[in-house]
């Protein structure tokens, strides 16, 4: 902002109070990202996000293509979750077109699903300890978070922008091989949970700086719709997986670890908790996995969604990401809308970051986990 | 289905789809609203405390000439997912419901931004995705298609 219009924004006759950027490049956003802050010394008296700077016009691209053309586009809203949002469309799409899965096709996509989202933990774990100061455990997480990569990159052939969903089925069955290394990585982050509450969890630096600040409440997760662990971390029970079971969540024994406080430090123990509940479905299922085929007998050779809207949602890494279709019953979207999590979950920030110092910023920021090609799509 | 929301919805003008939505569209009732109607619907949500899921819009003027915003709401409790369609006139306002849940805000410029609809009573009406000087709606029927462009037809 120029300073000629400092006036024209509300700046106090005393001029105590200034404007502050943060980002849209700024090391600790995660992405573009760019905070307006109003600011007093080192208060923040307001805060407004700005968005849409990795805008790419996800929604616009679905109504220029058919159903399956638009496939590979999903896994891109979300690039650290994308094998959930990927699969997720798949389920959507199956849904309303009443495809059967196989069982096979089910267990791999649940194992592939809950990888994705411990490596997704993973990432924010460390560039959350990132931001705050801690380079070691960053290290930790990611050589952790490889190893998830390695197992879903033989499967599906990228690290990161899976499009490993078909319809009805998924692109590579898995083998022994693959089951064993799942099995593997479980026992080996077992133990590293363990380490991490050691390493993090119990540092007193850490805690002093998370604890007790950017606090959100059940109001405010209503007001605003907050899902995932940010709202698990204020004490509500709700996850997709469990409210609306999809594909075969609904026969896994896991629990949704919930805290009351709603503190920064809140949602990191949700979500380390998170890690510990995903291996156990993990466990279940390369347990459970049946033999047989990956794909139906009868695949519809065009996506054709029956006219009418629908709407689906799945639970990713940070929330409840819910599709919306509407279809005039030919092989291409009349519109698509991604209603994605963090974009919810970011726009709370204006009332939670109010009349805090700036240097809990990124920390509150940072706790959210943002992720923000998938708030601009 | 709860008794009072119900009523809520009845007393504001509001009418069920004539038929009701399919189990597999993950609907479980739909609604068409007046878009004047919605401030006092999404009242009645919140008091039966329903989150906001869904805000978007429909470029309907091919076949309906109007602007169809689509709402959703739903429990964290259980699963009572509610659809609901308020039309407008194309360039005529629909009333905002920012004052109710905060989550509209940013909903509602977003159709805006996408659709150039335009929301009574919203505190900040401006763009959220596409640049602040764009000159255009992204989201529109009339805007960018693939058709126009080279190479005919996706």
């Amino acid at each position: 902002m120029n300073p000629a219009e400092y006036e024209s924004v509300g700046l106090d006759e005393d001029r105590e109070t200034y404007y502050l950027n943060m980002g849209p490049q700024h090391p600790s956003m995660h992405g573009v990202l760019r905070l307006v802050l109003k600011m007093r010394g080192e208060e923040i008296l307001e805060a407004e996000p700005v968005i849409g700077y990795a805008h790419r016009a996800h929604e616009k691209m679905a109504e220029n293509r058919n159903y399956m053309m638009f496939l590979p586009n999903t896994s891109r809203v979300d690039y650290l979750c994308g094998m959930i949002y990927n699969l997720g469309y798949c389920q959507a799409i199956e849904k309303v077109m009443g495809v059967e899965v196989p069982e096979r096709t089910e267990y791999i996509r649940t194992i592939a699903n809950e990888l994705n989202r411990v490596a997704s933990h993973l990432l924010w774990f460390g560039t959350f300890l990132l931001d705050l100061g801690g380079i070691t455990p960053f290290l930790h997480s990611f050589e952790d978070r490889e190893r998830i990569l390695q197992i879903l990159d033989r499967i599906t052939g990228s690290r990161l922008t899976y499009s490993y969903g078909r319809l009805g089925s998924v692109t590579m069955d898995v083998d022994e091989r693959f089951l064993r290394e799942t099995t593997e990585f479980v026992a080996h982050m077992r133990s590293q949970i363990g380490e991490y509450w050691k390493l993090v969890g119990g540092n007193v630096i850490f805690r002093n700086r998370c604890e007790g600040i950017g606090f959100i409440d059940q109001e405010m997760a209503v007001e605003y719709g907050v899902t995932g662990p940010s709202l698990r971390a204020t004490g509500v029970a709700y996850d997709v997986r469990r409210a609306e079971p999809y594909g075969i969540y609904d026969r896994f024994d896991f629990e949704i670890p919930t805290r009351t406080t709603g503190d920064c430090f809140a949602r990191f123990e949700v979500r380390i908790d998170e890690i510990e509940q995903s291996l156990r479905i993990i466990e279940q299922a390369v347990a459970q996995i049946p033999e047989g085929p990956i794909a139906p007998k009868k695949v519809p050779k065009r996506w054709k969604v029956p006219a009418g809207e629908s709407y689906f949602a799945v639970e990713s890494g940070r929330g409840h990401f819910g599709i919306y279709i509407q279809s005039d019953g030919s092989d291409r979207p009349q519109k698509i809308k991604l209603r994605t999590p963090s974009f919810s979950n970011l726009s709370c920030m204006p009332d939670v970051l109010r009349n805090t110092p700036v240097a809990d910023t990124i920390a509150i920021v940072g706790s959210i986990d943002v992720v923000m090609p998938e708030i601009d799509r | 289905m709860n008794e009072a929301l119900h009523q809520a919805l009845n007393t504001s003008g509001a009418t069920p789809h004539e038929e009701a939505p399919s189990e597999a569209s993950g609907w479980q009732h739909g609604w068409t609203a007046p878009a004047a109607a919605l401030p006092e619907i999404a009242c009645a949500f919140r008091e039966a405390g329903y989150i906001l899921e869904l805000l978007t819009c429909q470029d309907r003027r091919e076949d309906l000439q109007k602007m169809r915003l689509v709402y959703g709401f739903n429990a964290w409790t259980e699963l009572d997912r509610h659809l609901i369609h308020a039309d407008v006139e194309p360039g005529d306002p629909a009333c905002s419901i920012s004052h109710v849940y905060k989550a509209a805000d940013w909903n509602e410029r977003e159709v805006y931004d996408m659709y150039g609809v335009t929301f009574a009573g919203h505190p900040d009406l401006k763009r959220i995705l596409l640049p602040d000087d764009a000159d255009f709606h992204a989201l529109l029927k009339d805007f960018g298609r693939m058709e126009d462009a080279e190479g005919g037809d996706a």
